[in-house]
């Protein structure tokens, strides 16, 4: 509770903090603007003309159904592999031989190509959110075990000995000695795996769902409909950077607030 | 005694033996602010005739571009002579303060290059483009130690005094037929350039002030103004500032002011401290003003470009021109002539006076092209309310500048 109070009240600095973030954002607009002005609005609409459409989707009732459905499966996906990711990863970390036999094993799932697992997962499941949720969970539960497995290894051994020796009650010791350096191998990743969930939902949608925002992605491109289809990126954009900045990143900076 | 010291009294080195220096030239913005007050003054009445025709000004083919070029040039050099001559001295303890008969000197050079101007009819612009160049010249030449020093601490200054003297030189160039430019085109390049030397001096100007503060107050804090903040906010200008010139109606633009203003404003969340809260200290909340109205002119300049219902450019700008750099002439003289004069940074109700005046003549004038029924009464109120703070600069502050240091200490 405490915990939560003091993000709260750190929040409206945080926020404030943000509008760097946003002038570096108005450039990058500005950039996008100057393509548009010099390969027309065929391949890159202007910003005006992307934001018109994203309003104009975003009041129609269709569109906000689609994008439900891709959130439903984005975040089941995502909550599966951030469980069942740093359970097994804290696991593994505790045990030596454990973590030997995981590491190739990890490698064989981070190196296997998310493409191949749709292809994969539409033989198995066939077309449905089987397979977008399978396929979410496949390439983002590496990144989560791998920082859960890193945040394990790498605890202090002086630490460990010191809480031994006081003879600390095992939640002290989790909670007080193990979890925030745990907590700052493992937030990040699960912030990659979110990013990681994000795309690859959007792609399988495209690949394997008539329904969702990336299937709406194939109907523009199919339609050459670019302002629709860059309005769709908007959203993906702007839906991931609320989620990370807006959510995330407060809860990090307090639990990092050790480290100064 | 020592630790009931002001900060401030750090200011220099060495202090110059010239002897019976009177009051009034005993540090570099004494002098200064004495003539720069009244002749904003002044001017402001002057432009009045000359808008309301009861003066003619034939040299002035276009009247609005020579009243920009006045308004900007003129005034920043006093505010920037202002600046320097009292704080370089504190950025380099080992520079010898400017003050007798050298300050003197300058500042007759500066009117020199006001009076010329409005004599220009008589004089030919080639006798104005000399003493205004050259009241420029001599304060880049005094900065040098800025831009000569080895760690570069405080280069930036220097240089951009340089720039403005380069664009300058080109405006003169551009009115008397050298250049083919537009001048108006080349005011707008200055003004750019104006508000990163307003940003960073305001870089030193809040760590001074707000230390001094905090000091003062027993607030146990420090701020640092650290300088990517401010850098972000340059750089965005430069980009704003070069697409305006060449491309001055580009949708881009649009999203650059967006930029410009953003990264202004994010410079105010430093005064977010680790551990005080400082918000509700009057200075903070004087010098946070300066970046939000200069945020808000470039905010609203790119609503403008991105926005073909509204037509106002040249109403929003003044955010920029009356509202923030108005702005920080009077909060900088408010600092510097508390501090600088033996006194602690004091804020009461005719500062907070001062200041809310500069903002709601501001908002009088820059909003005018939503109340264009009014705009005549807007234009008049708005310079009226504006030139208020000044007169109560005068009639509050010329006492300090024109007898010694409360603490007895020269300057």
């Amino acid at each position: 509770m405490k915990f939560a109070l003091k993000i709260l009240k750190d929040f409206p600095a945080y926020l404030w903090s943000g509008w760097g973030a946003i002038a570096s954002i108005f450039l990058f607009i500005a950039v996008w603007d100057m393509g548009n002005q010099i390969y027309g609005d065929l391949v890159l609409p202007s910003p005006i003309e992307t934001f018109k459409t994203l309003s104009l989707m975003l009041q129609d009732k269709d569109v906000l159904t689609e994008i439900n459905i891709t959130l439903y499966r984005a975040s089941l996906g995502f909550a599966f592999s951030l469980v069942i990711g740093s359970a097994l990863g804290l696991l593994a970390g505790f045990f030596i031989t454990a973590s030997m036999m995981s590491r190739p094993i990890v490698t064989i799932l981070v190196g296997m190509p998310p493409i191949a697992w749709i292809v994969l997962a539409m033989i198995w499941f066939g077309m449905g959110d089987e397979t977008v949720i399978f396929t979410v969970i496949v390439a983002s539960f590496p990144i989560m075990f791998v920082g859960a497995l890193q945040g394990t290894r790498t605890l202090d051994g002086d630490l460990k000995d010191m809480a031994k020796s006081f003879k600390l009650p095992w939640h002290m010791k989790f909670f007080d000695v193990y979890f925030p350096h745990i907590f700052s191998y493992l937030f990040p990743a699960w912030v990659s795996g979110l990013g990681m969930a994000w795309k690859i939902v959007i792609m399988a949608e495209l690949l394997a769902t008539s329904d969702g925002i990336g299937a709406s992605l194939a109907v523009a491109r199919s339609q050459l409909d670019t302002p629709t289809a860059l309005s769709i990126v908007v959203i993906m954009i702007v839906s991931l950077m609320f989620i990370e900045y807006i959510i995330l990143e407060p809860i990090k900076r307090e639990v990092e607030l050790w480290r100064d | 005694m020592q630790e009931d010291k002001l900060r401030a009294t750090n200011h220099y080195l060495y202090y110059p033996d010239e002897k019976n220096v009177p009051a009034y030239l005993a540090y570099g913005f004494r002098a200064i602010f004495l003539v720069f007050v009244p002749y904003i003054l002044i001017s402001m009445l002057l432009w009045g005739f000359v808008y309301s025709g009861l003066i003619s000004m034939p040299f002035i083919g276009d009247i609005l571009t020579w009243h920009v070029y006045e308004m900007l040039y003129g005034l920043v050099t006093a505010g920037t002579l202002a600046f320097l001559a009292t704080g370089l001295p504190e950025l380099f303890p080992g520079l010898v303060p400017l003050i007798g008969k050298r300050l003197k000197y300058v500042v007759i050079l500066w009117l020199l290059g006001r009076i010329s101007f409005w004599f220009m009819d008589y004089l030919g612009i080639y006798i104005v483009a000399f003493f205004n160049l050259a009241m420029l010249a001599w304060i880049i030449w005094f900065a040098r130690f800025a831009v000569l020093d080895k760690l570069q601490r405080h280069a930036s200054l220097g240089y951009t005094a340089l720039f403005l003297f380069i664009v300058e030189v080109w405006y003169f160039a551009s009115q008397a037929g050298y250049a083919s430019t537009e001048s108006m085109d080349i005011l707008k390049v200055a003004l750019g350039l104006i508000v990163i030397l307003v940003l960073l001096a305001l870089r030193r100007v809040n760590m001074e002030a707000i230390n001094e503060l905090m000091e003062d107050k027993g607030i146990d804090d420090i701020f640092l103004s650290r300088p990517p903040k401010t850098n972000l906010a340059i750089f965005s200008l430069i980009v704003f500032t070069i697409v305006e010139f060449l491309y001055p109606q580009n949708s881009a633009l649009g999203w650059l002011g967006f930029a410009v203003a953003a990264a202004i404003l994010g410079i105010t969340s430093e005064y977010k401290l680790k551990d005080e809260f400082i918000l509700n200290q009057p200075y903070v909340l004087y010098l946070g003003s300066i970046y939000v109205l200069f945020s808000l002119g470039y905010f609203m300049m790119a609503l403008d470009l991105l926005n073909p219902d509204i037509n106002g450019i040249k109403h929003f700008r003044h955010f920029i021109t009356s509202g923030g750099i108005g702005l920080s002439y009077i909060v900088v003289m408010l600092i510097i002539s508390w501090v600088h004069t033996g006194r602690k940074l004091t804020s009461n109700i005719y500062t907070h006076i001062m200041v809310m005046l500069i903002i709601v003549a501001t908002f009088m004038r820059a909003l005018i092209p939503f109340f264009e029924d009014y705009s005549s009464e807007l234009y008049l109120y708005s310079s009226i309310i504006w030139s208020i703070p000044f007169f109560m600069y005068i009639k509050l502050f010329f006492g300090f500048l024109l007898n010694a240091r409360k603490d007895g200490i020269k300057g």
